[in-house]
């Protein structure tokens, strides 16, 4: 029987309360309690960034965060990014720049460049490069999704 | 008067028409999937690498609150899987290797069933094991499958001309060894299935395969369910690569789950477990003895190659297709013979991956024409181009290149890569103090691009259908595995009935709704569902221009389709809008809608029993040009720039091709310099990308590209297949270029910074 | 596996150790290598899981005329983007720059990395070059509510991969140094076969403190290459007096290569990681002598 504890969080903008296991990651609350399935399991070891989000603001591993350790604070998952005015200025840049082919990696990838973008405007090819050197991709390449986050850097 | 000019969507860079639900997170995959009571499938896994099972106890795990079912081999038909039908989905009498199925169970949640495959007790009797084919043919080996006590399940023998007269033809012979190794495919999406029964015990399964059709015929003996009551769904996949080109254990399990407890059940691998057990690339040792004339004319091949097999038999088996094709046909060859020995060991065994043996066949192919140009005093380039196929020749196997840009993809990298330049130069180079070195090289490579006739058929099927609106609905057999299928058929659609993309819907993923497709593979999607389908629309802008000529008392000839109108052709003057001219024909009198159906398959035949034949309707080419920098005193090689250009018959989407050959090139580096599966003894020593490294973003060098067109006659709109292509010729291209740099030759992968820098430390002369 | 009986998120250091005392417990804050390994197996839960991450005072790069105090909570970004850093211990900053991914630099945080111990740490080899020290807390034996507080050097601090001198009952909180000053010069280098999300081959840091043209101060750190991360005392011993000549250079990197205990692993083989410190030591100390002219 596990412990379970209590915690309030503002999720994708919304306040949510709710009481969890307190040995579950935040990646297993996203997607098997809260049904946001967006947010990938690739690896569940930190290693392949496909469960990136946002945590005030702040890129991190899903898989590595203690959901408790959500408390009081403000998750963005890829299930947050869009509005009802529709997909982010990255989410349409992924769409026109074919940065998409199975799509797995680019939940992940697109929180991630979301994150680069919110803290430096000036990013060089190399700067978007290191910046995603945490997420992992064996469909593109990479080109086309570098392309897309410089792009958006552009636009702003 | 509206006039509208004639606009075309073919070669542009279309965005990908599932992209939207895919960066919303909308789009679902099989592990988001979610049924009313599923239960979650876990597989117990052998302990040991090869022994005789004892006894299998699962009291204690049946007991376990929340578990459903705990299953073992008696509790199934045992009918054996996968291409060799050597494979039982759960292993009853003995264990084969480390990934071996041995029980499975059915739970509540992920975590129970865990727990319950921690309280499964097996007894095992160790017997001896074999790590390697040359283990496995000794005299006293182990015999691994009773119906081979030779452990030879497949051998092949392929031969054409006098290779005895090629060696006497010969002013230069050579001969070397390459060492091909394991690598994994690392799809971002692990391994994964949901099964479901209904009362009436019809099955429907939610499966990442590429060959939704062939699943069903394949699988229906091995789970005892007809093959017309399974249905195969398909949600969005998370990488294919050629992983889910055959059938798992992992799949009937759950289904025999999902029968057991009557619940949905839902399986899905870790990815410690998706390194041990899916399969792998092929390991290869390849033997190969060239020949050359002093005027830079091949005169022979002749190659013998060794696969490890691993415990049981996949598509792995079938690579020797494949690598015989570019030991026969790459470049002109007057003689040749081709030996392959396929060898049971314990070791993981391999599956069908990108490329399909091509790397490391090209890998020895494309190494020996450095070798061989250098030893007849020709460069590169010039040899190559001496020995490259045109259009129209016929190889001794049997392969018709009736649109073949081999030369001019060879010229066109060389040249806008400043090959043989800086080739010199970095020749020069090699005298210099200092420890960095660079190094320029070139291959080239052949690969089907018109399909692969190695089944009974090699079609496609496609159902069209337009509605009030002018909205068509493409139902295509083929999948979409992230390469943009549905893309490229949409263009095809769109093109012919002269409509806006947002006007087509393609649906590709419930086997119920499709008609036949054989599969994702052999880079066959876009010419043969291209073909498919556009022959399908073009049936459908007859039946529209048929229409529109009655009603408008025009000839069909004079008509044309363009943005959703009917023009007149030469002029552009819109004569009525499309919906409005559907709608017209289906309220008529005699009321019809635009339906119609195609199935093609391409012109090509089956080899015949010595492997000759026509086997593919089109041959892609494509040649790679790779710049390197290596640090000779820490081994370290970092790519610079590839230069890639793609006889590609016609380009269709501009983006989707780029990804492709960006996403090959990525693949083709790992493979080469960084990715390892270690198996030791058959266990599995790296089984996490901690230290199984798949190349990262800022390891990617500049990536230039060029695309020929060299319009292939039967492809649609001219286009051949290419999604294999650019992993294929990368490993050669590095080696050669390594070789430019050190002046060292290297015959082994991966060149990983250790490997290299022995190599380099090591005094002995170069081979 | 342990049932967690407990959960805790400390505010204070003072109810962090007092939770510690009284219970057998399992701290985490960033959670990048405690997560992990409880899944894996590699670690037990203990019946008390303690959250540190959520105490103020354990964060903080704070400068006191020369010396340095950071807070166990600082995380790896942190390091990176501090200028203060970047200005007076730039080696520092490069070993946070080469740390993992930028996900797992917002999350790891000093005191997480300093306590898994892992003989390849990246953040611990240029603390070693800074002659650093940790600071211990736990709960006062006397004085009820107060703190007993000790400080370690970090070169003793380290027991064998994964182990460390911190009891059970104490926490992590500060690490001091102080700033080397302008004449030292130090660069970090950590080896993989890829530039990125690499667990090191090796690692190395060095540094010089030289006086027109000696040696007169010589620092290095091994990582990857022994058991824990490692001082290279007899490298620095040689280095000590003399002048960065090419002979200098080669003698170094010779010792280098002698005195480190590394394995043969999948990641590189012991012969291996003897070629890459060879090497590598003799390039640190060239753009050493190099920046020095």
């Amino acid at each position: 029987m596990s412990l379970e504890q209590k915690i309030e969080l503002v999720l994708n903008g919304r306040k949510t309360t709710l009481s969890i296991p307190v040995e579950m990651s935040a990646l297993t609350l996203l997607r098997d309690v809260l049904e946001l399935t967006g947010t990938k399991r690739g690896c569940d070891e930190g290693e392949c960034g496909a469960c990136t989000i946002l945590v005030d603001g702040v890129s991190m591993n899903a898989c590595l965060l203690f959901a408790v350790d959500c408390d009081g604070r403000a998750v963005t998952t890829i299930e947050g990014l869009s509005t009802v005015d529709g997909l982010s200025p990255l989410q349409r840049l992924f769409v026109e720049k074919w940065a998409v082919q199975c799509g797995f990696c680019t939940p992940g990838m697109i929180l991630q460049g979301t994150y680069l973008l919110s803290r430096n405007k000036d990013m060089s090819v190399t700067d978007i490069e290191r910046g995603i050197e945490g997420n992992l991709c064996r469909c593109t390449g990479y080109k086309k999704i570098v392309e897309a986050i410089r792009e958006a850097a552009e636009e702003r | 008067m509206t006039v509208i000019e004639k606009t075309s969507l073919i070669g542009k860079g279309v965005p990908k028409l599932d992209a939207p639900k895919k960066v919303s997170g909308e789009a679902r995959y099989v592990q988001d999937i979610e049924l009313p009571g599923m239960l979650h499938g876990k597989i117990l896994r052998s302990e040991r690498v090869h022994a005789r099972i004892l006894s299998i106890d699962t009291s204690a795990a049946k007991n376990l609150p929340g578990v459903h079912a705990v299953i073992t081999a008696a509790d199934t038909p045992g009918v054996p899987l996968g291409h060799g039908q050597d494979n039982p989905p759960l292993k009853g009498d003995r264990v084969r290797s480390m990934r071996d199925e041995v029980a499975a169970v059915a739970a509540e949640t992920e975590a129970i069933a865990e727990e319950a495959l921690a309280l499964i007790r097996v007894e095992y009797e160790d017997l001896p094991a074999v790590f390697s084919p040359a283990a496995a043919l000794l005299d006293d080996a182990p015999i691994l499958h009773q119906k081979h006590p030779d452990n030879i399940p497949f051998t092949y023998e392929y031969g054409h001309g006098d290779v005895a007269l090629g060696e006497r033809e010969s002013d230069v012979i050579i001969e070397d060894t390459f060492e091909l190794h394991f690598v994994t495919h690392c799809c971002l999406g692990v391994s994964g299935v949901v099964a479901r029964f209904d009362p009436e015990g019809n099955l429907t399964v939610y499966s990442q395969t590429q060959m939704p059709f062939l699943y069903k015929k394949e699988i229906a003996p091995v789970v005892g369910v007809a093959p017309e009551k399974i249905r195969v769904l398909q949600p969005a996949i998370g990488g294919g690569f050629g992983s889910k080109l055959d059938i798992y254990p992992f799949e009937p399990i759950a289904i025999f789950l999902a029968r057991k407890t009557g619940r949905p059940v839902k399986l899905v691998f870790t990815r410690e477990e998706e390194f041990i057990a899916s399969p792998t690339r092929q390991p290869v040792v390849l033997t190969l003895r060239s020949g050359v004339k002093r005027d830079g004319t091949l005169t022979f091949r002749d190659a013998r190659t060794l696969h490890d097999n691993g415990a049981y038999t996949s598509w792995g088996a079938t690579t020797p297709f494949v690598i015989m094709q570019t030991i026969s046909s790459l470049y002109r060859l007057p003689h040749c013979r081709y030996r392959t020995t396929v060898v049971y060991t314990n070791n993981p065994y391999s599956g069908s991956f990108r490329g399909f043996g091509n790397l490391q066949a090209t890998f020895a192919v494309e190494s020996h024409m450095d070798k061989l140009a250098e030893a007849v005093g020709m460069d590169p380039l010039a040899f190559r181009l001496r020995n490259a196929q045109k259009t129209g020749e016929t190889t001794l196997q049997g392969m018709v290149f009736r649109s073949c840009g081999f030369s001019e993809c060879l010229t066109t990298a060389a040249e806008s890569s400043e090959f043989l330049e800086k080739r010199a130069l970095y020749e020069r180079y090699r005298k210099q103090s200092g420890p960095i070195r660079r190094g320029i090289g070139i291959a080239s490579l052949l690969h089907v691009g018109g399909g692969a006739k190695i089944y009974r058929s090699d079609g496609c099927g496609t159902i069209l259908k337009m509605d009030d609106y002018g909205h068509v609905t493409v139902l295509t057999g083929a999948s979409e595995i992230g390469q943009g299928s549905e893309t490229v058929i949409a263009q095809f659609v769109a093109e012919e009935l002269g409509l806006p993309i947002s006007w087509v819907s393609v649906v590709n993923d419930d086997s119920e709704i499709t008609p036949w497709d054989v599969g994702v593979h052999a880079s066959r999607t876009t010419f043969v569902a291209g073909n498919s389908a556009q022959r399908a629309a073009r049936k459908a802008r007859e039946k529209i221009l048929r229409a529109a000529a009655e009603n408008l008392g025009a000839r069909a000839e004079e008509l044309d389709l363009r943005r959703g109108h009917v023009v007149r052709a030469e002029s552009g003057e819109s004569l009525v809008e499309l919906p409005r001219l559907l709608r017209s024909l289906h309220f008529a009198e005699k009321s019809d809608l635009v339906m119609t159906t195609e199935y093609y398959e391409p012109p090509s035949v089956a080899q015949d029993r010595e492997f000759k034949g026509d086997v593919s309707a089109s041959y892609a080419f494509g040649t790679h040009v790779v710049e390197l920098e290596v640090d000779t005193e820490t081994g370290v090689i970092r790519i610079l720039e590839v230069t890639a250009a793609h006889d590609v018959g016609r380009v269709i989407n501009a983006l989707g091709i780029e990804g492709q050959i960006e996403g090959g090139v990525a693949m083709g580096m790992g493979y080469t310099l960084s990715e390892h599966l270690l198996v030791e003894k058959g266990v599995v020593q790296n089984p996490s990308f901690r230290d199984y490294k798949i190349v990262t973003a800022p390891e990617m060098p500049e990536v230039k590209m060029h695309f020929i067109e060299s319009h292939d006659p039967e492809g649609p709109s001219g286009a051949k297949g290419v999604g294999e292509a650019p992993a294929i010729c990368i490993p050669a291209a590095i080696a050669n270029a390594l070789a430019n740099a050190t002046g060292k030759r290297f015959y082994e992968l991966p060149l990983t910074p250790e490997k290299v820098l022995r190599r380099l430390k090591d005094s002995r002369a170069d081979r | 596996m342990t049932a967690i009986e407990k959960y805790a998120v400390p505010r204070t250091v003072e109810e962090a150790t007092e939770l510690l005392a009284a219970n057998d417990a399992l701290m985490f804050a960033g959670a990048t290598d405690v997560l992990p390994q409880t899944r894996s197996g590699k670690r037990a839960f203990k019946p008390a899981l303690v959250n540190i991450r959520c105490i103020d005072a354990l964060r903080g790069i704070e400068r006191e005329g020369n010396s340095f105090r950071l807070g166990a909570l600082t995380t790896v970004t942190e390091i990176l983007e501090s200028e203060l850093l970047k200005e007076h211990v730039p080696v520092l900053v490069e070993a946070a720059d080469s740390f993992a991914s930028g996900q797992l630099r917002n999350t790891a945080t000093l005191g997480g990395n300093l306590c898994n111990a892992s003989p390849a740490g990246d953040m611990i080899l240029p603390l070693l070059l800074l002659d650093a020290e940790v600071e211990l807390a736990s709960r006062s034996p006397q004085l009820k509510g107060a703190l007993a507080r000790r400080r370690l050097p970090l070169c003793d601090f380290f027991l064998g991969p994964g182990k460390t001198r911190l009891e059970p009952t104490e926490v992590l909180t500060h690490v001091h140094f102080d700033a080397p000053g302008e004449s030292f010069v130090a660069s970090f280098r950590k080896f993989g076969t890829r530039p990125a999300m690499d667990i090191a081959v090796v690692s190395i840091a060095l540094g010089c403190t030289m006086e027109d043209g000696v040696v007169t101060k010589a620092r290095v750190a091994f990582g990857a290459a022994a058991p824990t991360p490692l001082r290279g005392l007899r490298t620095e011993a040689l280095l000590e007096g003399r002048t960065l000549d090419e002979e200098t250079l080669a003698a170094a990197a010779a010792t280098a290569r002698e005195e480190i205990h590394p394995i043969s692993d999948v990641r590189g083989s012991a012969w291996y990681r003897r070629e890459l410190v060879q090497t590598l030591t003799g390039r640190l100390l060239r753009n050493v002598a190099r920046t020095e002219d």
